[in-house]
């Protein structure tokens, strides 16, 4: 009977070592939090610098995430929904992004940007250029933040009743259609799931926008810019201020996860 | 109305057919067999979700082998109605006509008419989420007859009821049919079909 009780010896073990890896995570954040001073912390949210540069990760990180999302949700759709050849590798390659280190994504991209690229000679004689734009940032977080959308949407898409599709063609709907009214509304919160994650993950890049463009300066790398500059007190009250942020998107999105 | 001839599928390891099939306009066909025969993969086949390995296939003198579920002029009746769960009632009964371009008007006009021969005014703006095992059916029903197909397939339409329901199931059949609609009624309950079907084709493992 003993066993079954809740103060058994594995129970308490198992408890203290999910305490550890839990107080792992909180304490970083928590001893910076408590170690911004308020007069610190007011003269950077009013910093133009600091304004600028969250409110430009914010909107490439939108731009990216909308735009790309055009593409990765039919991909997510054929591969909920579709057999063929080479599957599992497609899927292997989706998932690139995540176990490559992210400054060599970078440097794939930078490659793939620069004036002696295809894409970067063509921007080039049209006068633009494309490394150090925010172009190439929105390219370098959606690079590495893309499988989230993929992954969350398609596991969406599978969980919608192949049933309900087919009863929707039979009743003349069609293959648009029914993506359109069955699929897509059906698998909805798992889709927006994936676009705040990989909103949410593509502003907190670092390690690839750091490569492709240094200026104009996302927040993580004006974070690294001041650390580097002028040390840890200059650059935690930005730090602090740009994880309230992403720590919102992630409530905003568990609270929507749990409705 | 419906010609199947020499229709050949297979899955797996199971192969249906070669079969041939022929109905006329207005008939009541009851395909009954135990559960694996093939039933309900048929009627797959006819309304177009799967297409056939061989044979031909011809609803009212237009061979449709080929041609994909929504410009077949069928509809069907799924095992647990596959309502839209997202959709009222109202929204589930409209779809069709929507997708087959209707009016506003011929919508308003099919709709009066479909709440009141299925008894249906009741519940047609509710969710389908709390709907009873018999409202589901009255209202899977509504939405597949709403654009008139030339061929309504019935997969087993009574045997996600309560017993005591399927009385009343069954008289909404009789209603259907005494409507002159060509059907055909997937089943393993004899009984079922008893008083309903003209003709009965009988599937084996």
């Amino acid at each position: 009977m003993r066993e079954r009780g809740f103060y058994n010896n594995t129970r308490l073990i198992f408890i203290f070592l999910g305490g550890v890896v839990l107080l792992f995570i909180i304490a970083p954040l928590a001893g910076m939090f408590l170690s911004v001073k308020s007069p610190e912390l007011f003269e950077t949210i009013t910093d133009r610098e600091v304004t600028s540069s969250i409110w430009r990760t914010l909107l490439i990180s939108a731009s990216a995430t909308l735009i790309v999302s055009f593409f990765a949700i039919p991909l997510a759709y054929i591969l909920a929904r579709k057999r063929f050849p080479f599957k599992g590798v497609v899927e292997a390659i989706i998932d690139i992004p995540v176990v490559i280190p992210h400054s060599a994504a970078g440097i794939a991209i930078l490659g793939f940007i620069s004036r002696d690229s295809l894409l970067g000679g063509v921007a080039s004689k049209a006068g633009l250029t494309l490394v150090g734009s925010p172009f190439a940032i929105g390219l370098a977080m959606a690079f590495v933040s893309v499988p989230f959308l993929i992954t969350s949407a398609r596991d969406g898409f599978s969980s919608v009743p192949k049933r309900l599709e087919d009863a929707a063609s039979t009743l003349g709907a069609t293959p648009l259609r029914v993506f359109r009214e069955i699929s897509l509304p059906l698998a909805r919160r798992p889709i927006i799931s994936g676009l705040v994650l990989m909103f949410a993950r593509g502003m907190s890049e670092f390690g690839a926008v750091v490569i492709v463009a240094y200026h104009p300066m996302t927040t993580p790398v004006l974070i690294f810019d001041r650390f580097n500059s002028f040390g840890l007190d200059y650059a935690r009250p930005v730090a602090a201020i740009f994880i309230v942020i992403t720590l919102s998107i992630f409530i905003f999105m568990r609270v929507y996860q749990k409705r | 109305m419906l010609k199947i001839e020499n229709l050949r599928y297979t899955i797996g390891t199971f192969t249906l057919g070669p079969l041939n099939l022929s109905m006329e306009r207005g008939e009541y066909l009851a395909l009954f067999g135990p559960s694996g025969s093939g039933k309900s993969l048929l009627l797959e086949l006819i309304s177009g979700i799967r297409r056939a390995d061989e044979g031909s296939l011809t609803i009212s003198g237009k061979e449709v082998s080929d041609t994909p579920p929504h410009k077949r002029d069928v509809a069907m009746l799924f095992q647990d109605y596959a309502l839209f769960p997202h959709m009222s009632v109202l929204q589930n009964i409209i779809f069709p006509m929507k997708m087959k371009g209707y009016t506003s008007e011929q919508i308003d006009k099919k709709v009066e008419y479909l709440i009141e021969y299925l008894s249906i005014k009741h519940i047609i703006d509710r969710d389908t989420d709390g709907l009873s095992g018999g409202e589901r059916q009255r209202v899977a029903l509504a939405r597949a007859v709403a654009c008139d197909p030339l061929l309504l397939l019935l997969d087993e339409p009574l045997s996600a009821l309560d017993p005591d329901l399927r009385g009343e199931a069954k008289e909404l059949l009789k209603l259907v049919k005494r409507e002159g609609r060509t059907i055909i009624h997937v089943t393993h309950n004899r009984e079922e079909i008893e008083d309903l079907a003209d003709r009965t084709i009988v599937f084996h493992l």
